[in-house]
């Protein structure tokens, strides 16, 4: 049997999923095949393959936003605004995590961008410059 | 013969008498004194002489000889003399090679020592730099550190949820 490669399957997927195909349906066939090729430890890196080419057809930015502190409805709105700005989709999903240990400032992880600039990082980036 | 001596004797008493000489006596003595000197002359001169003349040959050999021993002497004391003075002379050009060579293993010496020691001082130099370069390093990493945290500390004290938004705005306006 031909084994499909993932970037393949992340690219059918993004097309079923475009085409509005049921996603029971597609999910179903996506984890046969991963059985029927033995990668079932891939199926997150599949995943993450299909919100990469989602965001690079400028469809849909999958944002994982961390920060110190909770964001506010006005900063959430200007951070969808930036990311559909800065990754070109034209549509933003943020899932929003607290993390104290990144002091102030926030951090935004797409599958195709990340922008840093808590104050961890900035401290990182003093001691690595020293 | 002792007969006509007596009568000779006898006649002429009267002259030599006179004189108070017995001739009688005189002619005995003279008499056996030629024999003793026949005796001697026959057996005893020659042999003496014979004597006489080894001695004096030996003498002669001996005075030769002691002639030769010394002139042998003097010719070994000469060549004694030459041989102490070569051997002077050479001794003499030993210790003077042997300064010399020691004096130019001295040198060498001292200029290997020289440049060993330079080589050493020159290494550790360069060790010291390194050491000391290695040293700001490390000093400079953790006051680095020591900064961050500092910072950290200072700013997890100062930065409330406020000040935090507020960084994030200025933050998404830089990004834009």
């Amino acid at each position: 049997m031909n084994k499909l490669s993932r970037r393949s399957l992340a690219i059918y997927a993004t097309d079923q999923l475009l085409a509005n195909k049921h996603l029971g349906t597609m999910a179903k066939e996506l984890a046969a095949v991963l059985v029927a090729s033995r990668r079932q430890n891939q199926a997150e890196l599949l995943a993450d393959d299909i919100a990469w080419e989602l965001e690079h057809r400028g469809k849909v930015a999958n944002a994982q936003v961390t920060s110190a502190h909770a964001l506010s409805q006005q900063l959430h709105k200007q951070i969808v605004a930036h990311i559909k700005k800065a990754a070109g989709v034209d549509q933003v999903i943020i899932e929003e995590t607290i993390d104290k240990s990144v002091i102030g400032g926030v951090r935004i992880d797409t599958a195709a961008h990340s922008w840093d600039k808590t104050l961890r990082r900035a401290l990182t980036d003093i001691r690595e410059v020293v | 013969m002792i007969l006509s001596v007596n009568q000779f004797a006898a006649s002429s008493s009267g002259g030599i008498s006179s004189l108070g000489i017995n001739l009688k006596a005189f002619i005995f003595q003279l008499i056996t004194f030629v024999i003793v000197l026949l005796i001697l002359r026959r057996w005893v001169f020659p042999k003496l002489v014979a004597t006489l003349e080894a001695r004096r040959k030996t003498l002669e050999e001996s005075l030769v000889q002691a002639k030769h021993t010394e002139e042998a002497l003097r010719a070994a004391e000469i060549k004694a003399g030459e041989i102490l003075k070569a051997a002077r002379a050479q001794a003499d050009t030993a210790l003077a090679e042997a300064g010399s060579r020691a004096e130019k293993l001295i040198a060498k010496a001292e200029a290997a020592a020289s440049e060993r020691s330079a080589r050493i001082i020159s290494e550790a130099e360069v060790r010291l730099e390194q050491e000391h370069q290695q040293l700001h390093e490390e000093l400079k990493a953790e006051l680095a550190e020591l900064v961050a945290i500092a910072t950290e500390k200072v700013l997890r004290k100062k930065i409330n949820e406020h000040e935090d938004r507020a960084l994030i705005e200025q933050s998404l306006k830089e990004l834009a």
